[in-house]
């Protein structure tokens, strides 16, 4: 016997095809409405991209997993490495090649905060430049500047004089992200436009705010906080990040409420230096965002009924 | 001594699967109750299987008793059982890929996928191409949506798998979500060709060509389904999609088909109260939405029926 008759049997996808229920039915029915509604016949949707180092790669693989299921997005904000990330989609790169980039991230060697520089800044007290980053940046996005984006992008920086968040919507993408992620305490701040910019994500971690100023009428925002009760910091660098990641968090509670839907990828545990769990984070960002996809269309579709509607009735009258 | 050495040349240079069927074929002790197993006879299974009987069991014999074991279990819908004879099976052979895959699927079938990757993965490490290992981890990264890696698992699975019309079905929906129109309609048509009566394929049809746009070609291959005598959600999804298509009159005509079999059907109510709407007989329209929307009720059909009603009440 090749194979048992229990064996092929067993070996059965579990998925049914295509869900033919009422509601599933109804539901991709209205999904489908959504998606080839006119501008103007469903909110206009914002993709929000929280703070969060290097967990922010997640986002990654939440935009992989809206953009599998043709999730409309009209709109991209972002702060600090969610400021990278929605950059390089809102600036129309290719996935792949956001993967790609995502992918080759080395927090450790041959950049702004590489071991020498570390060593530079505790000897010589003295802040360290954020150049490389945003030589780094101008690789994956060149020169291009807000109105040329693909949709439309704002990024959040602070003013470390003032303590008001900017909304970056217009000039230079790459300097705009480099002072979105340009992290207090270690890199000198930014001098751009008459401001002193530090990382966006001390008073603005999830940019709701700036989505809403791109006019995104249903926000869907990505959050990718540190787990900071288990994290254990074991140098300047890490206890800094930690005081702004807990602080960001306070901050986020109220963010949190102006969302319309949260995709929340469980990549607290993940530290600034490891480099090596960027595919992971990514990871984590496919599955969370597949496993919330149906209720996200839900929510997008329940916004959309009211405009959707007043075209339905409207053609006897 | 030639002899030998060349059966021992023949069995290195085998590959791994033909050594693990060579291994497996039971023609000792276990051959009954593989009958048993052969004849689909779960309950004669488990009663030959006595603690004592598989006591006298050795090497594969052993591993097959393990297998058939958990399998009659499991098939008897006992599965917590079968999930500790398989890892008892896994415990004592943690090589076999029969017993490893077979602790995947049960695993994955409750919902802990990244456990039963775990499993998945072992097998594959023993036998690359093993259909049941590949075909769990193409449910898993599709649900997980990792959709190129779950259409390469199926492309392995299907290698062993060719005939079994279902897995051409799954692995097409997973085409349809890449939107990989033409392979997917290639894969349909695989399925429809070994089920020919088998309404499912219809179905897949009908949505890949809705998908590309073919609302005509949908609703043929809808009432191609229906022609095979396919249940009442294939004619919720043609009322649905004649209202996409602005033909409200037939659409009725379908819903009113579904109510009558299923009063107070969704999808159904939906569709009248839109073509009530088309027509600007806005009163009709409310009673269908508050039947839809009940107070006591909360999930996503009520509540959209909800804010369609307040869009339009009654006049």
């Amino acid at each position: 016997m090749k194979f048992g008759w229990l064996a092929l049997l067993l070996a059965a996808p579990a998925f049914a095809s295509p869900d033919l229920s009422s509601e599933a039915l109804l539901r991709d029915h209205l999904w489908r409405e959504v998606r080839q509604a006119p501008a103007g016949r469903r909110p206009k949707v914002g993709l929000v991209l929280s703070a969060g180092s290097l967990r922010g790669v997640a986002h990654v693989g939440v935009i992989q997993a809206l953009e599998n299921a043709g999730f409309p997005i009209d709109a991209v904000a972002g702060t600090s490495m969610g400021a990278v990330v929605g950059a390089m989609y809102a600036s129309g790169l290719p996935l792949k090649k956001i993967f790609e980039w995502t992918s080759t991230i080395n927090v450790g060697s041959g950049n702004d905060l590489s071991s020498a520089r570390l060593i530079s800044l505790l000897l010589f007290d003295k802040l360290l430049s954020s150049e490389k980053t945003e030589i780094m940046l101008r690789k994956g996005l060149g020169g291009i500047r807000f109105d040329q984006t693909l949709k439309p992008f704002a990024c959040v920086a602070m003013d470390v004089y003032t303590g008001e968040a900017i909304i970056f919507r217009d000039g230079d993408v790459a300097k705009a992200v480099r002072a979105s992620m340009n992290l207090p305490g270690i890199f000198r701040p930014l001098e751009y436009r008459h401001r002193f910019l530090v990382d966006g994500g001390v008073v603005n971690y999830i940019p709701v705010d700036a989505a809403k100023l791109l006019g995104a009428e249903w926000t869907l925002a990505s959050v990718t906080e540190t787990d900071y009760t288990t994290a254990r910091p074991e140098n300047v660098l890490e206890s800094l990040l930690q005081v702004i990641d807990i602080r960001g968090s306070y901050l986020s509670q109220e963010q949190r409420r102006h969302a319309d839907f949260l995709i929340e990828p469980p990549v607290g545990d993940i530290g600034m230096f490891e480099d090596h769990r960027i595919n992971e984070a990514i990871e984590k960002g496919v599955i969370t965002a597949s496993a919330r996809l149906e209720a996200a269309k839900e929510s997008l579709i329940l916004a959309s009924v009211p405009k959707l509607a007043d075209g339905w009735g409207v053609k006897t009258k | 001594m030639r002899i030998a050495s060349l059966a021992l040349l023949v069995l290195l240079a085998s590959p791994a699967r033909a050594w693990r069927l060579w291994g497996e074929a039971s023609d000792k002790k276990i051959r009954p109750v593989q009958e048993l197993h052969d004849a689909r006879k779960p309950l004669e299974v488990l009663a030959a299987l006595t603690p004592d009987f598989i006591s006298t069991l050795r090497g594969t014999d052993l591993r097959q008793a393990y297998v058939l074991k958990g399998d009659s279990l499991d098939f008897l819908g006992r599965a917590d059982e079968a999930l500790g004879v398989y890892q008892l099976g896994v415990k004592l052979f943690p090589k076999n890929v029969d017993l490893l895959t077979r602790q995947g699927d049960l695993l994955h079938r409750t919902g802990l996928d990244e456990q039963a990757r775990a499993f998945y993965a072992r097998a594959l490490v023993f036998e690359p191409r093993h259909f049941g290992a590949q075909l769990g981890l193409a449910e898993i990264d599709r649900r997980s949506g990792f959709l190129d890696r779950s259409a390469s698992h199926y492309e392995i699975a299907l290698e062993t798998l060719d005939g079994r019309a279902d897995v051409w079905r799954s692995y097409a929906e997973t085409l349809l979500a890449q939107r990989d129109w033409t392979t997917a309609e290639l894969a349909i048509a695989r399925a429809i060709k070994i089920e020919p009566k088998n309404p499912e394929g219809h179905v897949l049809t009908a949505f890949a060509r809705r998908a590309q746009g073919d609302g005509a070609g949908a609703l043929t291959a809808l009432d191609a389904a229906l022609a095979l005598g396919v249940g009442v959600g294939a004619r919720r999804a043609k009322a649905l999609w004649l209202v996409e298509a602005d033909r409200h009159a037939e659409a009725v005509s379908e819903a009113d088909a579904i109510l009558k079999a299923f009063p107070g059907d969704g999808a159904a109510l939906w569709v009248r109260a839109r073509a009530h709407l088309a027509r600007g007989r806005y009163a009709d329209a409310a009673a269908d939405l508050s039947a839809l929307a009940p107070d006591s009720r909360h999930d996503f059909t009520a509540r959209a029926a909800r804010l369609l009603r307040a869009r339009y009440p009654a006049r």
